[in-house]
């Protein structure tokens, strides 16, 4: 469901501020750094309108961000649709009562947490991130948002990676 | 109790909030408390504990049974003081005047949660997530943030990991300045520069992208709540080092117990809530 390819003259825009960043965080893998986004206002607010355009107007309650660099795109993007922003977070970040669902990465496992009571039954929600890889942090912040009764209407990356299989097929929305 | 520190406490009825008045160093504070009057639990922390609403400052001996139900903060209004002695309250007088008197605190204060004991005992925690769910508080969170840089010429924020990114950023995109995230070590993909900072016990180390920032440029700093201000005066020596004006620190909440303003020095540091 990649929306606005070819249609949208701001993509190649954004496209073109992303930075590939060669062996990071280890050798063979090609880093999409996000960071030179940001230091372009144009083009970083582009991305911003293109999501809200597209998601003002479909009663979304929540957005929830992943931690970190979901945090730069969420809170704009909740702001402007008027979410609320919810961080889902790594381990004993988060000072209240939390519930954690745990996924799997390439070697081990990790974990995502979220508060007791930031979301509630039947909001409708929008999970943002910077990046789909995987999409292993996705579908684990869908769980999680799904656990406690929420309908997670779609997730919104900046970038997805396409030679990564995605394993597990929910409702993606794809810049790229 | 300590000679010099008294305290006293009533309840106007049974349906409204404790409010706790108590003398220290001879200045007048006042504290509420939400919890439950049928269940009555007063955290009475060690006496370096910094946060003293709602929550009171006292002898470490004294403790009564914790409400772990939820506790906001509560905005106050300015005191009179009827007890002899200074008069003078440093922590609102270290507030901005406008915002002291903007409308829109009130709602922002009393959206940030305490968290008593986390990250360790002792310590009472500020907890923004609570505001981020309040979507009116949050935006005028931004909004306050925003009337005071928009024409400023400010064409730099840069945020500190990780909760000065949820406020970073629609600063920046307000104002139309670049974002610069601050971030733990390794997290930054490209070539960086490094600034080491003390902790309470040990260093810790920030980093920024080389190049993200030019010389000349003005920035703002931001970051949910300065304590000891340690943090920032990495993020301040960072920008500067590349030669980088910073015009000011921006924070939603200030401990101003931790006396972060004064290891700030001479740059600015504005504040929401103290």
């Amino acid at each position: 469901m990649s929306a606005y390819k070819d249609k949208d003259a701001r993509i190649n825009g954004i496209k073109d501020q992303i930075r590939v960043v060669p062996n990071f965080p280890k050798p063979g893998i090609m880093f999409q750094d996000i960071t030179t986004l940001l230091l372009k206002p144009k083009e970083f607010k582009d991305t911003i309108d293109m999501f809200v355009e597209r998601y003002k107007g479909k009663n979304i309650s929540v957005v929830a961000g992943i931690e970190a660099r979901g945090f730069i795109f969420g809170p704009p993007i909740a702001l402007a649709i008027g979410a609320k922003f919810v961080p889902l977070r790594k381990p004993k970040k988060l000072p209240g009562k939390v519930i954690s669902e745990e996924y799997i990465l390439e070697y081990g496992r990790d974990c995502l947490e979220m508060h007791v009571g930031a979301v509630e039954s039947a909001e409708r929600a929008l999970v943002v991130d910077d990046l789909i890889a995987t999409g292993g942090t996705l579908c684990a912040a869908i769980n999680l948002l799904e656990r406690v009764g929420a309908e997670v209407v779609e997730c919104a990356c900046v970038i997805e990676l396409p030679d990564l299989k995605v394993c597990y097929v929910a409702k993606f929305s794809r810049q790229f | 109790m300590q000679p010099g520190f008294s305290i006293l406490c009533f309840q106007a009825s049974a349906d409204l909030p404790f409010l706790v008045f108590y003398q220290r160093k001879g200045v007048m504070h006042a504290a509420a408390s939400l919890l439950n009057s049928s269940n009555l639990s007063l955290r009475f922390a060690s006496q370096t504990q910094t946060r003293l609403s709602p929550w009171i400052a006292a002898p470490s001996s004294v403790r009564l049974p914790l409400n772990r139900s939820q506790n906001y903060r509560i905005a106050l209004p300015p005191l009179h003081s009827t007890v002899s002695g200074d008069s003078t309250q440093p922590q609102q007088m270290a507030s901005a005047d406008v915002k002291a008197q903007d409308p829109r605190i009130a709602g922002i204060s009393s959206a940030i949660r305490v968290i008593p004991d986390f990250p360790k005992p002792g310590i009472m925690f500020q907890d923004i997530t609570t505001l981020l769910l309040d979507t009116k508080a949050f935006r005028d969170t931004i909004d306050l943030f925003v009337e005071r840089y928009k024409d400023k010429n400010i064409s730099v924020v840069a945020g500190i990991e990780a909760r000065g990114f949820i406020f970073g950023p629609p600063i920046a995109l307000a104002i139309g300045a670049k974002f610069v995230p601050m971030r733990k070590p390794k997290k930054l993909p490209g070539e960086v520069i490094s600034e080491e900072y003390s902790l309470e016990y040990g260093k810790d180390v920030m980093e920024m992208h080389v190049g993200a920032v030019q010389a000349g440029e003005r920035a703002l700093i931001v970051d949910d709540l300065v304590a000891t201000g340690g943090t920032l005066s990495a993020a301040i020596r960072l920008l500067e080092r590349v030669g980088v004006h910073v015009v000011e620190c921006a924070c939603v909440i200030e401990l101003p117990e931790l006396k972060g303003r004064e290891r700030l020095g001479e740059k600015p540091l504005f504040v929401l809530v103290s």
